[in-house]
C-alpha cells in the first residue's frame, strides 16, 4: 500500500464499517449486490458480495466526503460520495472501446432474504435470443441461507452465483463481481417463464423458458472439443514458479493424467478448483497427476505467475499450475493443436496411462448448479476410476 | 377526486426526477470518457497508424510499414494469432491487449484472415473532447422494429476495426410532426464476446460543430423491451481523434434533417 492510501485508511472514520446493501441502477432494472466494510489493525477493508461468494476490494480511498472503490484486477472502480448512510456515484470499468459507466448507490443494512417461491423453484430450460439466433440456456432457482438464489447455464457452463428476490410469479436476480454485470428478471407468463437476461448497461438478451423434463436441453459438455487420439497428448509450459513441465516427463510416465485448461480470471474455473484438488487427493496415490494449464489476462510472465501463484494459495492447490498462454478461445487452441473445437474455460483433458486423451469435457458445472454439479463430479470419478484400473 | 390530483402530483415530481437522473449519468459518463482519453495509454488520441496486418507487415524503422521512432525493425504476422518478431524474439500479440513496443503500445484487432494492428505513441500530445449540453428533450424511449430478414454486414466499428454486424431493426424519432427511421446494427465486440445496439447516424451539424462523417450512439435496454435513444451519448467515431484510424462509412439512409446540437461535438486534432 502506498503512505497515501495508508494515510487515507488510517483516517477512515469508523462509521463506514459494516454492510451496505448496493445496487448498479441499470434501466432495464436494479442489480443488487453486497458491500461489508471492516477494518483490520486500524485499515479500512471492504468485500463485494453476492450471496456467500465475495471478493476483497484491492483499495478503498477516502478523499473528503468521496471514497472510491478499486478492482484493479478489471480495471474498475466505483466512485461515490458519502453521506451518512448512503453512497451514491457510479461505477465504471475500461473496455476495449472506453469506460463504461453504470450508476450506483447503497445504503446501510442488508437486504431482505426473500425464499424461493415455489411457482419458480428448480430447473427450466430456456432459450436465449439474440440477433435471430437462438441458443439454450438452464436457469436453475433455489433457496439459500440469504434469500433466493440461482445461476444460468450454458453448454460450457455456469454464470456464478446469482442472488436476488421473487415474488409468487416473477423474479430478478444478479451476479456482479467487479467485472461481469448480469442481471436476469422474469415472470410467469401460465407455464412459460418469459423474461431478459442484461450484460452491462447495453446489452439485452430476451428468452422464454419453461420447466426442464430431465431430457437433455443444452449440449453435451463431452461433444464440445474433441482430440487427436493417434499420438499421446502434449504439452510443455514453464510453471508459475519456474521450471518447464512436460508432458513426456517422468512424472506422467504411465499416469493417468487429468489437465485443467483454466484461468484466474474465469469464475467457473474456482467453482472446479476444490473438485479437482479432491479429485487429486482422492487419487493421487493411485496414480493420478493433475495439470493445470492456465490462460491468462496479460500474457506477462510476472504478472500471470502472481495470479496464478494466489489461485494456487486460495484453493491450496498441490499439483502443477503452468503458465500456457492467454486467453483467447484462437491464441488457447493455437497452444494446444490436438484439440479441435476448443470453446471454453475450464476445459477438462482426461489422458489414458498410454498418454493419449479418452475424454474432454468442455467447461464445468458450479455447486449453485446443484444436480447438474454432482452428476458432473460423478462422470468425473467414473472416468477416472475406469482409466486407472487399465 | 384528490386521489387523482395526488397521483398527478407524484407524476409531474417524478419525470423532473428521472430528467434529472438521466442527466447526472450522462455528465458521469462524459466525465469518465474525458478522463479515458487523458490517461489511457490506448487513448485514441495517441493513435499514430492503423493497419491490416495482411501476409505480415514490418515495424519500426523509416522504411518500415509503420515507421516507429526508436523502434528496431519487428515484423507482424497473423496466421490465426497474431505474433510480433524482432532481434530479441517472438511474442505473441493477443487480440484487444495492449503490448508494450518501445514508446509505443500496440493492439491487434478485427477478425480472423483480416486482423488489423493500431499503433499508441504515449509520448503524442492530446487534446480534450467537448460536449454539447445536455438536452434532455433528445432522448427518446420507444421500440426497436425488427427486420423483416435477418442479414449480416461488415462494416467498421467506431474504433475503426471491422466487425461482422447483423440488422437488429429500425427505430422513429421524432422530428417535427413526423418520425425519421435510423437503422440499428448489432455490433460485437470480439474482446468481451458482448454487443451493442448502434446507430451511425448523420445530422445538420455534421461539419458545422459536430464531426463531419457522422455519430455512433448505442441504444439502452430497459425493463419494457424497449430501448433508449440519447442524444446526448451521441460519440464521435475514433477517426475524430486521430487521423490514423480508418473512419466508419455513413451507413445509407441514416440522416436526419435537423441540426441535433446534443452529444459529442468536434475538436479538430492540430
Amino acid at each position: 500500500m502506498t503512505p497515501l492510501l495508508l494515510l487515507a485508511a488510517l483516517a477512515a472514520p469508523p462509521d463506514l464499517v459494516g454492510p451496505w446493501r448496493a445496487a448498479l441502477a441499470l434501466e432495464g432494472g436494479s442489480l443488487p449486490f453486497m458491500m461489508i466494510m471492516d477494518t483490520s489493525g486500524g485499515e479500512l477493508r471492504g468485500r463485494l458480495c453476492n450471496a456467500n461468494s465475495c471478493d476483497a476490494f484491492s483499495a478503498i480511498m477516502l478523499q473528503g466526503d468521496s471514497v472510491t472503490f478499486e478492482m484493479a484486477d478489471y480495471a474498475a472502480v466505483i466512485r461515490a460520495t458519502w453521506s451518512g448512510d448512503s453512497l451514491v456515484g457510479n461505477y465504471s470499468n475500461v473496455g476495449n472501446r472506453g469506460p463504461r459507466v453504470i450508476p450506483f448507490h447503497a445504503a446501510r443494512g442488508s437486504w431482505a432474504a426473500a425464499p424461493t417461491p415455489a411457482g419458480l423453484d428448480g430447473t427450466w430450460d430456456a432459450v436465449f435470443v439474440s440477433g435471430g439466433r437462438t441458443s439454450p440456456r438452464v436457469l436453475v432457482f433455489q433457496d439459500a441461507n440469504n434469500g433466493m438464489q440461482g445461476t444460468i447455464v450454458s453448454s460450457t457452463g455456469d454464470y456464478g452465483v446469482f442472488s436476488g428476490h421473487g415474488t409468487a410469479d416473477s423474479f430478478a436476480l444478479a451476479h456482479f463481481d467487479g467485472s461481469f454485470v448480469y442481471l436476469v428478471t422474469g415472470s410467469l407468463d401460465g407455464d412459460t417463464l418469459r423474461g431478459a437476461f442484461h450484460a452491462g448497461l447495453r446489452t439485452r438478451t430476451p428468452f422464454t423458458a419453461v420447466r426442464s423434463t430431465g431430457k437433455p436441453h443444452l449440449r453435451e459438455p463431452t461433444s464440445l472439443t474433441q482430440a487427436d487420439t493417434t499420438a499421446p497428448f502434449a504439452f510443455s509450459f514453464p510453471e508459475a514458479s519456474g521450471g518447464l513441465v512436460s508432458s513426456s516427463d517422468p512424472r506422467f510416465r504411465d499416469k493417468v493424467v487429468l489437465v485443467d485448461i483454466f484461468g484466474t480470471w474465469c469464475p467457473t474455473c474456482h467453482g472446479a478448483a476444490p473438485v479437482l484438488v479432491q479429485l487429486w487427493n482422492d487419487y493421487h496415490e493411485r496414480g493420478l497427476e493433475v495439470v493445470g494449464l492456465a490462460y491468462e489476462v496479460s500474457g506477462d510472465t510476472a504478472i500471470d505467475g502472481a495470479l496464478v501463484r494466489r489461485y494456487r494459495e486460495k484453493f491450496a492447490i498441490p499439483f502443477p499450475l503452468l503458465l500456457a498462454g492467454v486467453n483467447l478461445v484462437e491464441e488457447t487452441a493455437a497452444t494446444l493443436p490436438q484439440l479441435r473445437g476448443f470453446t471454453s474455460y475450464p476445459t477438462s483433458v482426461f489422458i489414458g496411462r498410454d498418454g493419449r486423451v479418452r475424454r474432454v469435457y468442455a467447461g464445468f458445472h458450479g455447486p449453485v448448479t446443484g444436480a447438474m454439479h454432482d452428476r458432473q463430479v460423478r462422470e468425473y470419478r467414473n472416468i477416472l476410476e475406469r482409466l486407472l484400473e487399465e | 377526486m384528490p386521489r387523482f390530483i395526488t397521483v398527478l402530483a407524484a407524476l409531474v415530481v417524478a419525470a423532473p426526477a428521472s430528467l434529472l437522473a438521466q442527466g447526472s449519468t450522462v455528465a458521469a459518463e462524459r466525465s469518465a470518457w474525458t478522463a479515458w482519453l487523458a490517461s489511457a495509454p490506448t487513448s485514441p488520441y495517441l493513435a499514430v497508424a492503423q493497419q491490416p496486418i495482411g501476409p505480415g507487415i514490418t515495424l519500426g524503422s523509416d522504411s518500415a510499414d509503420v515507421p516507429l521512432d526508436g523502434v528496431t525493425l519487428h515484423r507482424l504476422t497473423a496466421s490465426g494469432t497474431v505474433s510480433l518478431a524482432g532481434s530479441t524474439g517472438r511474442r505473441a500479440l493477443p487480440r484487444g491487449r495492449p503490448v508494450q513496443l518501445g514508446r509505443y503500445v500496440l493492439v491487434a484487432g478485427g477478425p480472423a484472415g483480416r486482423a488489423v494492428v493500431t499503433a499508441f505513441d504515449t509520448s503524442r500530445a492530446r487534446s480534450t473532447p467537448a460536449f454539447y449540453d445536455i438536452d434532455p428533450t433528445v432522448s427518446f424511449i420507444g421500440r426497436l422494429q425488427p427486420p423483416d430478414t435477418a442479414s449480416t454486414t461488415r462494416l467498421l466499428a467506431p474504433d475503426g476495426v471491422e466487425v461482422e454486424a447483423s440488422l437488429a431493426g429500425t427505430v422513429a424519432v421524432p422530428v417535427g410532426d413526423s418520425t425519421v427511421r435510423l437503422t440499428v446494427m448489432r455490433i460485437p465486440d470480439p474482446v468481451s464476446g458482448e454487443a451493442t445496439l448502434e446507430i451511425y447516424f448523420r445530422d445538420l451539424t455534421n461539419g458545422q460543430g459536430s464531426y463531419p462523417a457522422g455519430r455512433f450512439v448505442e441504444l439502452i435496454p430497459q425493463a419494457d423491451g424497449r430501448y433508449r435513444l440519447d442524444f446526448n451519448r451521441a460519440r464521435n467515431p475514433f477517426c475524430a481523434y486521430s487521423s490514423a484510424y480508418a473512419c466508419p462509412v455513413p451507413w445509407r439512409g441514416n440522416a436526419l434533417p435537423v441540426a441535433l446540437e446534443a452529444g459529442e461535438r468536434y475538436v479538430p486534432v492540430k
